[in-house]
């Protein structure tokens, strides 16, 4: 199978309806049945029992995405680079969706019980004053995460970069959709990398802190 | 002595091992302070990165510097797994022996 079209000629075909769209249809497909596993194969066995469908099921919401929506392509890449990406869309979504539906995340509803409190230090300790000096400055940070972030900042932080949770699916719990919650941590972000450069401390010069022997 | 300066030096280390165990940030603290050190005043979103990811998969393809024409596409995709996996997965299905619309 190769593509003999270009830009036009599928956007003419497709646009065509009757015979000239069903055998643009069936290259698309076709194209699709052979990228489809080099791209997913990296997420799932290809020697897993689901993943010839997931394949299969994949190619067939793509062209009905693609179709419907073609007057959205703007040419700006191959015409099946664009139907590729709207196809990993698609299959990232279901297997996101597969992986963690069953998976409890209490997290996101806020518990609280190993989530930057403030660890107590036995002072009569004769530590050494970079060590005390490093342990102040974690509890300084400790105590503006505490402030400066919401419970359900904190609880989507942890999901998405401790438990490895895709944004995706924490969006899907929160309510609300994947680009509107890293909108969200974005300005999380920002706002307390604003507060520790306020309090002088800079990210990344902590980082370095905590990284010496 | 020698062994006693081995023996002196394990324990120093361990007294050393535990206190950097206990005054290290725990490790959700060490990422987010990484993220916090990757965050730029303005980035970009999930759908802004969507939007032209087929075009920043091709550049790339081609070898084209996309630090220098779509740095902040590059910096989302540092920032957001799940645009950066669906970014991979595109580009394995562009691999040249798939890569049938160049």
């Amino acid at each position: 199978m190769t593509n003999t079209r270009d830009n036009d000629a599928w956007l003419n075909d497709l646009q065509a309806g009757g015979a000239q769209r069903d055998a643009a249809l069936l290259d698309l497909h076709a194209l699709l049945l052979r990228a489809l596993p080099q791209g997913l194969s990296r997420l799932l066995s290809p020697e897993n029992p689901e993943f010839e469908s997931l394949i299969e099921d994949t190619a067939q919401e793509t062209l009905l995405r693609t179709l419907a929506g073609l007057e959205t392509f703007e040419g700006r890449s191959q015409f099946t680079t664009w139907v590729y990406k709207i196809s990993v869309r698609v299959a990232l979504n279901e297997l996101r969706r597969r992986r963690w539906r069953d998976v409890s995340l209490e997290g996101l509803e806020g518990d609280e019980a190993n989530d930057g409190a403030p660890r107590q230090f036995a002072s009569s300790d004769p530590l050494p004053e970079s060590v005390i000096e490093r342990a102040e400055i974690l509890q300084r940070v400790q105590q503006i995460l505490a402030e400066e972030l919401t419970e359900r900042q904190r609880a989507a932080m942890r999901a998405i970069h401790m438990q490895g949770v895709p944004m995706e699916e924490v969006a899907r719990r929160m309510g609300t959709n994947r680009n509107a919650l890293y909108k969200l941590m974005h300005d999380a972000r920002l706002r307390l990398k604003h507060r520790l450069e306020r309090e002088g401390l800079n990210p990344t010069d902590l980082l370095e802190t905590f990284a010496q022997e | 002595m020698p062994t006693n300066n081995k023996i002196m030096k394990s324990i120093f280390d361990w007294f050393r091992r535990r206190f950097k165990k206990w005054y290290q940030p725990d490790p959700m603290m060490q990422k987010l302070l990484q993220s916090l050190a990757m965050t730029e005043e303005h980035e970009i979103s999930c759908d802004d990165v969507y939007a032209v990811l087929d075009q920043f998969a091709e550049a790339v393809m081609r070898g084209e510097n996309v630090l220098l024409f779509m740095p902040l596409v590059r910096q989302h995709l540092d920032m957001c797994p799940d645009c950066r996996a669906e970014y991979e997965a595109l580009l394995d299905m562009l691999q040249p022996s798939f890569y049938v619309g160049a």
